[in-house]
């Protein structure tokens, strides 16, 4: 095919257009470019300079202070402890509910009863309902089972509301395997779990890439189950950041919170850095299929 | 048909082969697997709504007491004026932040869609704020906002000494600092939204109605945007469920502050419940905003399961 | 291999019945083709017999097994899929060999198993390759090879060639076909492709809405077809279907029919002691194409053909034949004319019909009246 010859109108608008994209990109960016500044700059530039002024020296301190010596609310060893909560609560959380996920979508796909696509819908409304109704007996709970304010306790509540969504996952692309797949198998003679181990899971590579991006994400950037259930010594990282931005001891250091909440955000940002297009994938197939 | 051409063994040779035990019990596997999660689902999610439904007509304060006071403490509730600024800043809050992410996710889906050079790159921009807790979000614009050494101090030094933007310490304007955060946040999950949709527009349509002479923007406004009606539902859906949730990002940008006027329900009922030990009317507040969700939420499943019987 | 015994097996999901008593029974050895149109039942009736579905009522039994109530992996049948199902994971290799390691056969055992059955359906080239570098033919074979390895009592073929393209589908069946020569298999086969029927079947099985209607040889079903629907459904172009009345007049009896202009003609009939119950009575004569032809001289003198003159319709040469559209008693007729014949559009030319294979419906039930 010929491209046709642009006229200079069409140019112009195609530069405008860039021009938009370009200033929208600076703004969502300007954020993120605003606290990395900020938190390479000492107290002192931050009173004088404005947001965008650049630092007269690059300057850890402030993030060097935040790992390890600011203050979150009782105690002021910085957010090092909570940020290793954070991935003891986060590894077995998503571990676990992306196994529980898988065989539960192996079932209502591949393995259809009487009642199965019910048993999903009754499913889907933990996906759905507002967390503040079960906050209240899910601590009675967890009190009564000696988990309270422990990390098994959170780990069993994200797992708990999470499995919806990697159940939905892992369900929605197990239905478009074909279903002569299973057929064939058990013709071969395999059973449930031998065709799941040799026949499915190999095929699931990148639902599982998705689920464990979305599951990893989601119970990081978790604050309210933290807050509401987490000890002291358990809370998760995004609590101990909210903390330490409010602890108001002493003259506000603009720094220290800038370098804590990047520290809190690098994970998640890493990794949809390095696997956005599954991050996109799954938050486009969450929604729009749910 | 033709039973004469039936030439069955006689029943004594016949040899049944029956299922065994093991084969019974393999039958039975995928609802064995199934059911520790519909238990678990049965109980921590229906359970739980029908525990804090009957929480909220108890007296409870601190500790739950199963002493029934029928619906007082929902009359309570909606006599409280810490209540209604919340229910009053939701919809503000909901409002705006859905309108202003649908409008700027639509926009940027187009212009995205324009066989953009850099494309891929624009993308990964506009989405990043997606993979960041709402946490982070609210510390970094309390700061940007922050009228002392954010935004104002910036432009008041680039030399505008009049300008004024103190709407975190205003509480008039503290929810819109609220829409702000929100929406920069959000608004490129709608736009990937739309992109998607976007490409899954049948091209061979497009062609059509260009050789029928059509504009651009007349195929946009005719004939793609009225295709991606379904992903304009599902934003909607989703973005409503996120304000209606919105928790941390009131926590760390204005701690419902100045004073309560930034509260939205889901604080309210973490106050109430958590730290005001005022565990009857928290339970209320709850079972008001699963009200809210499920308002929206039981007709737009309703026309999902419809349109799936009817397709 | 077995015999195979479908002894009248129903299947009812909630009041909808899908299958209403099945009755079929097939050699060991024998080809049996299962044929009807889509609903018709005979995808349940299959994976019935593999036990992916429970039936609701009869039995099922392989050679004198009655396995009913048997798990899939314990029936010893293989399947082939119409989308192959091929593991996409493993190697043709471990495609082939996946159900005998499921069965714990030892290693070598296995290989020397694979080898004999990648050499019968010449894929050993192909042996380490994944099914998404095959081509369509290639896993079609590799599917074979799969049901071949476990040498099963049974075989059961679900539209198999259906996804190939037209010629590599001719190939396959012929070489369908040599297999089951050479192997003399027990095959169940699903199609709704009626020339495969007509090529590999033993019998041939045509389904209706959960019902058997006919079970025969392929010649019978084409021939004898018990009903109207049978009739119309083997054959291509199909049989056609003319309404007109049986008269008995002093050249025995015979039909009345009408061309397109209204000129009046008379045919006769081939076994009038079978149809006196119907006299001047209205009937469906089923009349295949080949029956109307155009004049051969060798046949001019046989008591059962008519030179009749019909007014061209529409022509559509397809190489080998011409077909030829005219009508009769108001409906169109399709008749199989040889090409060098000349036959110009809108032209009346005289046709012969061969009316001693002509086969006669009841117009309401649909039934076969002149069964013999």
């Amino acid at each position: 095919m010929v491209k046709p010859q642009q006229t200079l109108s069409q140019q112009l608008l195609r530069y405008g257009l860039y021009a938009i994209l370009a200033v929208a990109a600076l703004v969502y960016l300007l954020p993120l470019w605003v606290m990395l500044l900020t938190s390479l700059k000492d107290v002192e530039e931050i009173r004088s300079g404005t947001l965008l002024s650049l630092p007269g020296s690059i300057n850890f301190d402030a993030w060097s202070k935040a790992w390890s010596g600011a203050c979150t609310g009782s105690t002021c060893e910085g957010i090092a402890p909570f940020f290793a909560n954070s991935f003891k609560i986060v590894i077995p959380a998503v571990l676990i509910s992306t196994l529980i996920g898988a065989l539960n979508g192996y079932v209502l796909s591949l393995w259809k009863f009487r009642g199965s696509e019910l048993l999903f819908g009754a499913m889907l409304v933990g996906c759905f309902i507002p967390f503040q109704v079960i906050l209240l007996p899910m601590a009675r709970m967890l009190a009564t089972l000696g988990l309270a304010n422990t990390t098994t306790g959170l780990v069993a509540v994200h797992v708990t509301y999470g499995v919806a969504f990697t159940t939905l996952f892992f369900r929605n692309f197990y239905v478009g395997l074909p279903k002569e797949l299973i057929a064939a198998a058990r013709l071969d003679g395999a059973g449930f779990f031998f065709i799941f181990r040799r026949v499915v899971l190999p095929l699931s590579t990148p639902i599982i890439v998705v689920c464990v991006i979305w599951q990893f994400t989601q119970i990081w950037n978790d604050f309210l189950f933290g807050v509401v259930f987490s000890g002291s010594d358990t809370q998760p990282v995004t609590v101990a950041l909210n903390n330490l931005v409010n602890t108001s001891f002493g003259g506000k250091e603009y720094n220290v919170d800038m370098a804590a909440a990047l520290m809190a955000a690098l994970p998640t940002l890493l990794v949809y850095v390095l696997a956005g297009k599954y991050f996109v994938r799954g938050l486009t197939a969450g929604a729009v299929k749910g | 048909m033709n039973p004469k051409s039936l030439s069955l063994p006689e029943t004594g040779t016949v040899r049944p082969v029956t299922l065994r035990l093991q084969d019974r019990l393999a039958a039975q596997l995928p609802k064995l697997v199934l059911a520790p999660t519909v238990i678990v689902t049965l109980v921590a999610v229906y359970g739980y709504m029908i525990w804090t439904g009957l929480l909220s007509l108890t007296s409870s304060r601190i500790l739950p007491v199963w002493k029934f006071i029928g619906t007082d403490q929902y009359s309570k509730l909606l006599e409280n004026d810490r209540w209604g600024v919340a229910v009053e800043n939701l919809i503000i809050f909901g409002g705006l932040f859905i309108l202003i992410c649908l409008v700027l996710g639509v926009l940027m889906a187009i212009l995205l869609d324009q066989k953009i050079r850099a494309e891929g790159a624009l993308r990964t921009i506009y989405l990043y704020p997606m993979a960041i807790s709402f946490i982070v979000t609210g510390t970094a614009w309390k700061w940007l906002l922050n009228p002392g050494l954010g935004l104002q101090k910036t432009i008041r030094d680039w030399g505008f000494e009049s300008f004024t933007f103190d709407w975190l310490v205003n509480p008039d304007m503290v929810i819109y600092c609220l829409v702000i955060a929100a929406v920069w946040q959000s608004s490129g999950f709608v736009m990937a939204l739309f992109l998607a949709g976007l490409r899954g527009v049948d091209q061979e349509m497009v062609k059509a109605a260009q050789l029928d002479g059509a504009s651009m923007p007349m195929i946009y406004r005719r004939i793609i945007l009225p295709c991606l009606k379904p992903v304009f539902f599902s934003a909607f859906v989703i973005l409503s469920h996120i304000a209606i949730k919105s928790f941390d990002l009131v926590a760390a940008l204005t701690g419902g502050g100045p004073g309560y006027s930034s509260d939205l329900p889901a604080t309210f009922m973490y106050q109430h419940a958590f730290t005001r030990g005022q565990m009857g009317l928290g339970a209320a507040s709850a079972m008001l905003m699963l009200g809210g969700v499920l308002a929206i939420l039981v007709p737009y499943l309703y026309s999902e399961l419809r349109s799936k019987k009817n397709g | 291999m077995a015999s195979l015994t479908i002894d009248n097996v129903t299947k009812a999901y909630g009041q909808t019945q899908v299958l209403k008593g099945i009755n079929i029974a097939i050699e060991k050895g024998e080809f049996l083709i299962l044929v009807g149109p889509s609903g018709c039942g005979k995808s349940t009736l299959m994976n019935s017999i593999a036990g992916l579905e429970d039936v609701s009522g009869g039995r099922i039994l392989i050679g004198d097994a009655d396995i009913t109530e048997a798990a899939p992996k314990d029936r010893d049948i293989a399947m082939v899929f119409q989308s192959y199902a091929l593991y996409p994971n493993m190697s043709v290799r471990e495609n082939i060999a996946f159900g005998l390691e499921i069965r714990k056969v030892p290693k070598p055992e296995r290989e020397k198993e694979v080898q004999r059955v990648a050499s019968l359906l010449q894929i050993e080239p192909l042996l380490d390759r994944k099914p998404g570098q095959l081509s369509g033919g290639q896993r079609q074979r590799v599917a074979m090879g799969r049901a071949l390895a476990r040498r099963p009592k049974l075989y059961l073929f679900d539209e198999p060639l259906s996804n190939l393209d037209a010629k590599l589908r001719v190939e396959m069946r012929t070489e369908i076909k040599k297999l089951h020569q050479r192997l003399g298999t027990t095959i169940v086969y699903v199609t709704h492709d009626q020339i495969e029927a007509m090529t590999l079947a033993d019998r041939i099985a045509v389904m209706r809405g959960g019902e058997l209607l006919q079970l025969g040889t392929p010649q019978e079903i084409y021939d004898n077809p018990e009903n109207q629907f049978v009739a119309g459904f083997m054959g291509s172009p199909a049989m056609n279907f003319v309404p007109c009345t049986l008269v008995a007049s002093d050249r025995g009896m015979g039909v009345e029919i009408t061309d397109g202009e209204g000129n009046p003609s008379w045919l006769p009939v081939p076994n009038p002691e079978r149809l006196s119950a119907y006299v001047g009575k209205q009937v469906i004569l089923g009349l295949r194409p080949e029956m109307v032809t155009d004049p051969v001289p060798h046949k001019a003198d046989d008591a059962m053909v008519q030179h009749v003159p019909m007014k061209v319709l529409v022509t559509e040469p397809t190489g080998a034949d011409t077909m030829l559209v005219s009508e009769i008693n108001g409906v169109e007729i399709n008749c199989r004319i040889n090409p060098g014949y000349s036959t110009p559009v809108g032209q009346v030319v005289p046709l012969m019909f061969d009316m001693s294979k002509v086969v006669f419906f009841d117009p309401t039930t649909e039934e076969r009246i002149d069964r013999a």
